[in-house]
């Protein structure tokens, strides 16, 4: 097994409502300059450069052309993944744990010039499912239906959720949405799909998030603010949603186990000190916490009734505000690696914990919502 | 020193302008059962899996979602699956991809996939159109046909090259083509035949340009340990990378030169002790979408000097019988399934190494190169294969 691989450069923009005068790359690249300053470095440190996006959601073909310039690729070897920007990280992962690169960044853009709920409509399969009008965020609304029905979870619960997650962005000066609501009104927002209502969804925003990854020796070079990837693990599920169990998230368990394994962790809800996860919904927290074993299957409900995820629980989950106050589509779940590190760094701000020695980052990749969903787990620590 | 790596399985599926017979899963499950049986290995081997393909000609967002139980069960396992988009370099940097994913020593066997259906597109150049900026670039007419004529005046205007040079570079891959029962076009052309086709962007005639295809592909990359007890003759990755050439057409000074893949070439070379091309290689899959790309090919890449390559197609140095064969499998000229082209050239040097080329094998391949270009020629990866582990 080859060097270990650090993070040592986050970089951010500010998450905006709706496009301004920027086009999506110019996202990549304000990020990307963040990164190579908060790392002191310049774009010729760089060896290897690994973009995200998706082309149907950029409008137009090979979005990574530009991406891959406004990320400092030029003449150098860059990739590009049609994935969310946690998967650009994995690959980047492999690119230095291969031994063949020392320096990479990583970018991830989201914005809102088309809708992403519009578009992933066209992610299904024409003949059978597309007509049905079926979206990312309809087939996450079956889901959570198919895990309520089958645990009894209630709305109140999910609402706690929203609370929690809306209750910790509104002391994230970077968060997008910044301000705190009741169980009361989530549970009075507007449907949006049975059984989501506004409140259990998130925004749609405009940013990007950079991180660059490090080999040990280059790592060790280049910056005394280290995090280590510790673990890391991702899988797919399948696409056919009648032919699965909605209920669980046996992608995301599969990944978390695989992460676990090579971070040496048996007991997450004990070992971990923060998780940043891919809240796509409120309900989606509540079945992640299932999949990352901090819970029994149909136990999620307990833990968020009990305060156990929230400020001063056994493990705060997504003390950044999560994807419910920010959710930059396609760089979402970069964006809980970078919250996560910003944590082990110390570095987080208001929500900054204690001591953050290891810390789980949840990303899901997901053009189709439920349908072959794609979850990363990264198990990041300190020194 | 990386982990060594090693292609054990390569297939790809017929290819015509629309494979109306089966659905695209089916499809994408024609290459991958072929790869996976050309090993001896079952489903349940692969540890992970990178697919390739161009959304936008498929007409489909995320067509790896609706295939993903055709790559070997991926979804029903819960197994890695990664998507890459990089225009027609998809599918070279799907194969790059495939590698590091065993390099890192993060999995063993690794599947590497890419299709693509460009029958869905009413007209891919319409599409690929929408890779140019909208403002400045877009409205020219930019693509693929476009960027490869302009390669060609500035070729013909420098170096002398001339019609019917290139009506040579494609007389000898739709030979080629002839012999592999994977290719789109096979049909005998005729110097004459070329040169009397009809003229799409000059000085490109239609016998000059790729068609559009409908086809998928899979390779399979394995770590040194399992590649041995795999198949005795496993074909290396010895050399591997990719290339980033400015965004903007007018900032490229380089059209008739491709100054970006002779600095690749040089990189990847350089991992693979290769330095005389022409000597060491006993086969070349160039991604020549148009005949003007391989002559220009085989001067960044450094078979012969800058503006001689014509020279070696009249001197049929790259013929089958010549010394350097260049596109065996009749070429990206004679099959375009966009997004899987850059991994057909891959599959086709790793049978070529590993002797399973069938009626386009080259006798004795122990260096293979396999060459990709994409974004509206922004891009390029190149690999090195070899009958010797690096």
């Amino acid at each position: 097994m080859s060097d270990r691989v650090a993070i040592v450069g986050i970089g951010q923009t500010a998450l905006r409502d709706a496009a301004d005068d920027r086009l999506y790359h110019e996202h990549d690249y304000e990020a990307a300059r963040l990164a190579l300053a908060d790392a002191g470095l310049d774009r010729g440190d760089v060896d290897t450069v690994v973009c995200s996006g998706w082309d149907a959601v950029d409008g137009r073909t090979i979005s990574d052309m530009h991406t891959a310039m406004s990320s400092g690729g030029y003449l150098k070897d860059s990739s590009h993944v049609g994935e969310d920007g946690i998967m650009a990280l994995a690959y980047a992962y492999m690119r230095i744990a291969a031994g063949l690169f020392d320096v990479a960044l990583v970018t991830a853009h989201g914005h809102a010039e088309s809708s992403f709920e519009t578009v992933s409509n066209v992610v299904f399969d024409p003949l059978f499912v597309r007509p049905l009008g079926l979206s990312h965020l309809i087939s996450l609304a079956l889901q959570a239906n198919a895990y309520v029905q089958r645990y009894g979870v209630s709305e109140e619960q999910a609402a706690k959720v929203a609370v929690k997650n809306r209750g910790y962005g509104a002391a994230n000066p970077r968060a997008h949405l910044r301000s705190p609501v009741s169980v009361e009104e989530t549970l009075s927002s507007d449907p949006v799909c049975y059984p989501l209502r506004e409140l259990h969804c998130p925004p749609q925003s405009v940013g990007g998030v950079a991180v660059i990854l490090a080999s040990e020796d280059a790592a060790r070079r280049i910056s005394d603010k280290r995090v280590w990837i510790s673990g890391i693990g991702w899988a797919i599920d399948s696409y056919d949603l009648g032919s699965k169990d909605l209920s669980r998230l046996g992608s995301l368990a599969e990944a978390a186990a695989k992460a676990y394994r090579m971070a040496g962790i048996s007991d997450p809800l004990e070992e971990l000190d923060l998780a940043e996860v891919h809240d796509i919904t409120a309900f989606h927290e509540l079945m992640a916490y299932e999949a990352l074993g901090l819970a029994a299957e149909g136990g999620a409900a307990r833990l968020i009734e009990d305060g156990d995820t929230g400020p001063g629980g056994r493990l705060p989950v997504n003390p950044s505000g999560g994807v419910l106050c920010a959710n930059p589509y396609g760089a979402s779940g970069l964006l809980r690696v970078a919250e996560a590190a910003l944590q082990v760094r110390g570095e987080a701000g208001d929500q900054q914990l204690e001591s953050v020695g290891k810390a789980l980052a949840h990303g899901m990749s997901a053009p189709s919502g439920a349908a072959a969903r794609t979850d990363c787990a990264v198990i990041l620590e300190g020194v | 020193m990386p982990r060594r790596v090693a292609i054990v399985g390569a297939s790809q599926t017929p290819s015509s302008s629309h494979r109306k017979d089966v659905t695209y899963p089916e499809l994408v499950y024609e290459a991958v059962s072929g790869a996976l049986e050309q090993a001896g290995l079952q489903a349940d081997d692969i540890d992970a899996v990178a697919y390739g393909s161009m959304d936008p000609f498929d007409g489909i967002f995320a067509p790896e979602r609706w295939n993903v139980e055709a790559c070997a069960g991926a979804g029903a396992a819960n197994r890695p699956l990664m998507k890459i988009t990089t225009g027609g370099t998809t599918g070279g940097s799907t194969a790059l991809a495939g590698y590091y994913h065993v390099a890192s020593g993060l999995f063993d066997v690794v599947l590497a996939v890419a299709s693509q259906r460009v029958g869905e597109s009413l007209e891919a150049q319409l599409v690929l159109n929408t890779a140019v900026d909208p403002i400045y670039e877009r409205w020219l007419g930019a693509g693929a046909i476009t960027i490869a004529a302009l390669q060609g005046v500035r070729h013909f205007w420098r170096y002398g090259t001339t019609e019917e040079d290139l009506a040579l570079i494609a007389v000898k891959n739709y030979d080629n083509a002839r012999r592999n029962p994977n290719a789109h076009l096979m049909r005998m052309l005729t110097v004459e035949d070329a040169l009397n086709t009809r003229l799409v962007s000059w000085p490109l005639r239609l016998s000059d340009c790729c068609p559009s295809s409908d086809g998928a592909v899979a390779v399979i990359f394995a770590s040194e340990e399992r590649a041995r007890k795999i198949t005795d003759r496993p074909a290396w990755v010895s050399g591997a990378g990719q290339i980033t050439d400015n965004y903007w057409m007018g900032d490229r000074t380089w059209y008739e030169d491709w100054d970006s893949l002779s600095m690749l070439a040089r990189r990847v070379y350089r991992q693979a002790k290769i330095d005389d091309p022409l000597a060491e290689l006993d086969v070349a899959e160039l991604y020549n979408a148009f005949t003007i790309q391989e002559i220009i090919e085989y001067e960044a890449l450094g078979f012969c000097d800058k503006g001689k390559g014509a020279e070696l197609i009249r001197n049929g140095v790259t013929t089958m019988e010549g010394q350097l064969p260049v596109c065996p499998s009749g070429g990206v000229l004679c099959t375009n399934p966009i997004g899987a082209s850059g991994l057909i050239r891959v599959a086709e040097a790793a049978l070529q190494v590993m002797g399973k080329a069938d009626d386009r094998q080259v006798p004795n391949v122990r260096k293979a190169l396999a060459h990709a270009w994409g974004a509206v020629i922004g891009f390029h990866t190149l690999m090195v294969l070899s009958s010797e582990a690096p």
